[in-house]
């Protein structure tokens, strides 16, 4: 442990990067808000943004991760959504959150296996989120979102993967978790 | 640290089984989980699949259910609109007769 006024200076330090972080999603949510994914489902989307929040996962700081997470959905719900879209990524993102969290400390898969995880939960999440709300109609959906999960999270994890590896990167973190 | 770890590979196999049972899933309830509902005078009666040939006989008209499309056959009324709607085979599609207070409907 450091003296207390290092500490202090970590934590300014670490809302600082929190912040940026968060920022940074908002800044993905918007632009993944562009590109229009309807054509092959509606619901279906990159998740860039969650690269920030597995990142910060991989980095083993996962309090960052929730905080990081719930700052972005809340901002971009504000920003860009609805009450319903809210509720929909809220739900999806800190279930899906929880269990790459949990797959984190188990410490069996890598990133590339949380990041599958992590998506393809999101997406079923949503789906009975849907259901609940909607009926069982969008059930049909079932099959077009777990493949765009599995794909998005290879996608996501693979992209997680050289950023964790980046040398930078990882000088700051290791150095905040310290 | 290397790329992919055996979990990957698990949780990889995992989804994509997920995936499969979900195709599945879908192929079976789609194939009976269509009803034609029809209506006279606001009470249902006809409630069938939409997949089993039938020909409905009401008391104005008659509807005909043929290889997963529902159509009017027949109506005694005047200006013939829920003949000319033609086939509905969709979720959610009707064929309304006013007249005789017929709905068709698709479930």
């Amino acid at each position: 442990m450091s003296a207390q006024q290092g500490n202090s200076g970590n934590r300014i330090k670490k809302l600082c990067i929190y912040a940026l972080l968060a920022s940074v999603c908002i800044i993905f949510s918007f632009i993944e808000s562009l590109i229009p994914t309807a054509l092959i489902a509606p619901g279906v989307k990159l998740g860039i943004s969650n690269c920030v929040a597995l990142m910060l996962v991989c980095f083993n700081d996962c309090k960052g991760a929730v905080f990081v997470n719930c700052t972005r959905i809340i901002i971009s719900a504000l920003l860009f959504g609805s009450p319903f879209s809210f509720l929909f990524s809220f739900s999806a993102g800190i279930i899906s959150l929880f269990f790459s969290i949990l797959l984190k400390k188990l410490e069996k898969t890598g990133i590339l296996g949380i990041s599958i995880t992590g998506a393809v939960i999101h997406n079923i999440v949503q789906l009975a989120v849907a259901v609940f709300l909607t009926g069982k109609g969008v059930i049909f959906y079932s099959p077009i979102l777990i493949a765009s999960g599995i794909i998005s999270g290879a996608g996501i994890g693979i992209l997680c993967k050289i950023l964790t590896d980046n040398k930078n990167l990882n000088s700051v973190f290791n150095q905040k978790e310290n | 640290m290397k790329m992919v770890k055996k979990g990957d590979i698990i949780v990889i196999i995992v989804s994509l089984v997920l995936l499969v049972l979900c195709i599945g899933f879908c192929l079976l309830i789609k194939k009976d989980g269509i009803y034609v509902v029809i209506k006279e005078d606001n009470k249902t009666v006809y409630s069938g699949s939409l997949f089993k040939d039938d020909t409905i006989k009401l008391k104005h008209n008659t509807v005909k259910i043929k290889n997963g499309q529902a159509y009017m056959l027949c109506a005694d009324c005047k200006n013939q609109i829920c003949v000319n709607t033609g086939k509905i085979s969709n979720s959610g599609e009707t064929i309304v007769c006013l007249p005789n207070k017929v709905i068709v409907e698709i479930e």
